[in-house]
């Protein structure tokens, strides 16, 4: 039987399997699969998430399961004492960790974020994923790159303040050890078997920033980031575009997979990484939740006909809305079953 | 002409958001006896309607050059205005927030230093503000303009967010004297989403809301 791995694994190597990889980010879904009473009782466990994954792996038949519990996990393990849960959506981060510039003097990086107290429900998750599915369907993680982090240490706009207006000197520090904290995370992913490690920074789509700046400020912080090694490495913004970056990305980084924004071109994307890496074609899921059936159905072919010529491709959602149908989920699902076969 | 050289340069200062030149193009206006409200009236609020109007003809700005670009004008502003021979009058009032729920801030920011730069008053509620008190603050300051900015759709979408407040305007019938505009990422993945939560309006950008807010209040004042 041909796994998710076994997709995947061609699908790097240009060669093909019965169909393309699809990678479904599926995470607060969990929660229904379990029939538990809210999202902040599901994410409290471990045993509760990887049960989730694997229950909704399972029901869909798709290529991948999350060791990512919500984003905030990243601000918690560092100081983060309250997160805002939802009844239908991803948690919020609620205390900022940096409301002043000494916060930034004195935000410490944990040394073992593997025996991090904060970390032991994640561990827990990733154990049980690795046992009963390792090997054969990839095990993806999430973490966020070094200018992107403080966002969630401080808020968005008191990052941009800090890093556009602020004093130098304090925001190359914040960024240092945020970089620090980025090669240990993933230092740590690794080593417990993550297979697949998105890497967000939405501070490499020229959304954000201009691309002169990625090159000559952004690029620098992704090296030292990514100083271990670029194997297993995800360029993702965030759902934000930055096919003009991929160049300069494969170049001077050598990520290998880019999971490209719905709003990218993806026959663009593709022709510029040009064989020399993996495309994922992303589609606009926060539509997935008004869309009809036959509305998905032709999105998902028109995504696939600029994406799969060539190989190299795989398909991809963002975070998935928590409001989405499973009609909904299953006719993507279907789609991509149908028309992504080789 | 000296104005217009004084536009030209300052409009360059804030594409290529360098704060410090732009700051540096005002004083240097000010010291050849431009005055506080030429600078106002006839550099800062001409030059955000023209980027006003770039962004609404396809030029791909960044969050980074609106980030700026507001923060710049709104700051200049308050320096002006602190200079003004008499108070001057804002043309409007907007009662801004997050939605219940979500914690993102700079949207909200943005349209808010906007906002200031084209004179318009605003009242920040913060974050995770309930749709009580959008409506109750906008009574009590006299608020034409309630504007809700999500960064997630389920904030966006949410029973306890924009339609909310719609019913609350709806049972208090004040649906005439308060509208409501919403805007964030939500919105720009999915164009349709403000008539699914029930805005009146939304602007794709923080620039951008700066035109549909001011056009609002605009078609409200005849």
């Amino acid at each position: 039987m041909i796994t998710g791995m076994d997709r995947l694994v061609a699908a790097i190597k240009g060669e093909k399997a019965d169909r393309i990889p699809v990678f479904c980010n599926l995470l607060d879904q969990g929660v229904k699969e379990l029939g538990l009473a809210s999202l902040h009782d599901y994410y409290q466990l471990g045993e509760y998430v990887a049960e989730g994954q694997l229950k909704m792996r399972e029901k869909y038949g798709y290529d991948n399961v999350w060791s990512l519990f919500y984003v905030g996990k990243e601000a918690e393990l560092l100081g983060c004492r309250k997160i805002l849960f939802s009844p239908d959506g991803p948690p919020n981060v609620e205390h900022f960790v940096i409301q002043s510039y000494d916060d930034i003097h004195n935000l410490e990086i944990p040394d073992d974020i593997i025996h991090h107290p904060v970390f032991a429900e994640e561990l827990k998750c990733l154990q049980i994923l690795k046992r009963e599915v390792g090997g054969r369907y990839p095990i993806c993680g999430y973490v966020t790159a070094s200018m992107a982090l403080p966002a969630l240490l401080m808020g968005m706009d008191k990052w941009f303040e800090l890093l556009f207006m602020g004093p130098p000197d304090v925001r190359d520090e914040l960024l240092a050890k945020c970089s620090l904290f980025c090669q240990r995370h993933i230092a740590a992913l690794r080593e417990l078997g993550v297979d697949v490690i998105v890497y967000a920074n939405p501070f490499g789509s020229t959304d954000f920033v201009p691309l002169p700046y990625i090159i000559k400020t952004g690029m620098p912080w992704m090296k030292q980031d990514l100083s271990a090694g670029t194997q297993g490495i995800v360029y993702y913004c965030g759902g934000a575009r930055f096919n003009q970056v991929i160049e300069s990305v494969i170049s001077q980084i050598g990520i290998e997979t880019y999971y490209l924004s719905p709003l990218d071109d993806i026959a663009t994307g593709k022709q510029i990484i040009n064989g020399r890496g993996l495309t994922c074609g992303v589609i606009n899921d926060i539509k997935l939740i008004d869309w009809s059936e036959e509305q998905i159905r032709q999105e998902v072919k028109r995504m696939l006909a600029a994406g799969m010529a060539g190989n190299k491709f795989l398909f991809g959602t963002i975070l998935m809305p928590y409001k989405i149908p499973e009609r909904n989920i299953r006719a993507m699902l279907d789609a991509v079953y149908e028309f992504g076969q080789f | 002409m000296i104005l217009e050289k004084v536009i030209a340069a300052y409009s360059e200062a804030v594409f290529d958001t360098d704060r410090d030149k732009a700051f540096e193009v005002i004083h240097e206006a000010i010291a050849q006896g431009v005055t506080p409200e030429d600078i106002v009236f006839k550099v800062v609020i001409p030059s955000m309607e023209q980027m006003i109007k770039a962004i609404s003809e396809d030029f791909d700005a960044n969050l980074a050059q609106h980030f700026m670009a507001s923060q710049i004008a709104s700051q200049v502003t308050d320096e002006m205005v602190a200079q003004f021979q008499t108070s001057p009058e804002t043309i409007g009032r907007v009662v801004i927030g997050t939605s219940h729920g979500d914690m993102h801030t700079l949207g909200k920011r943005i349209v808010s230093g906007c906002l200031r730069s084209l004179m318009i008053d605003v009242i920040d509620l913060g974050v995770n503000v309930s749709a009580e008190r959008f409506v109750d603050t906008a009574l009590e300051q006299d608020a034409g303009i309630i504007a809700i900015s999500s960064m997630m759709v389920h904030t966006a979408r949410s029973e306890y967010s924009c339609l909310a407040v719609r019913e609350l305007l709806k049972q208090r019938r004040l649906e005439d004297r308060i509208k409501i505009i919403v805007g964030g990422a939500p919105y720009t993945w999915d164009r349709e989403l403000y008539k699914v939560v029930q805005a009146d309006a939304w602007a794709s950008d923080g620039i951008s809301a700066g035109k549909v807010i001011k056009d609002l209040i605009m078609e409200m004042h005849k």
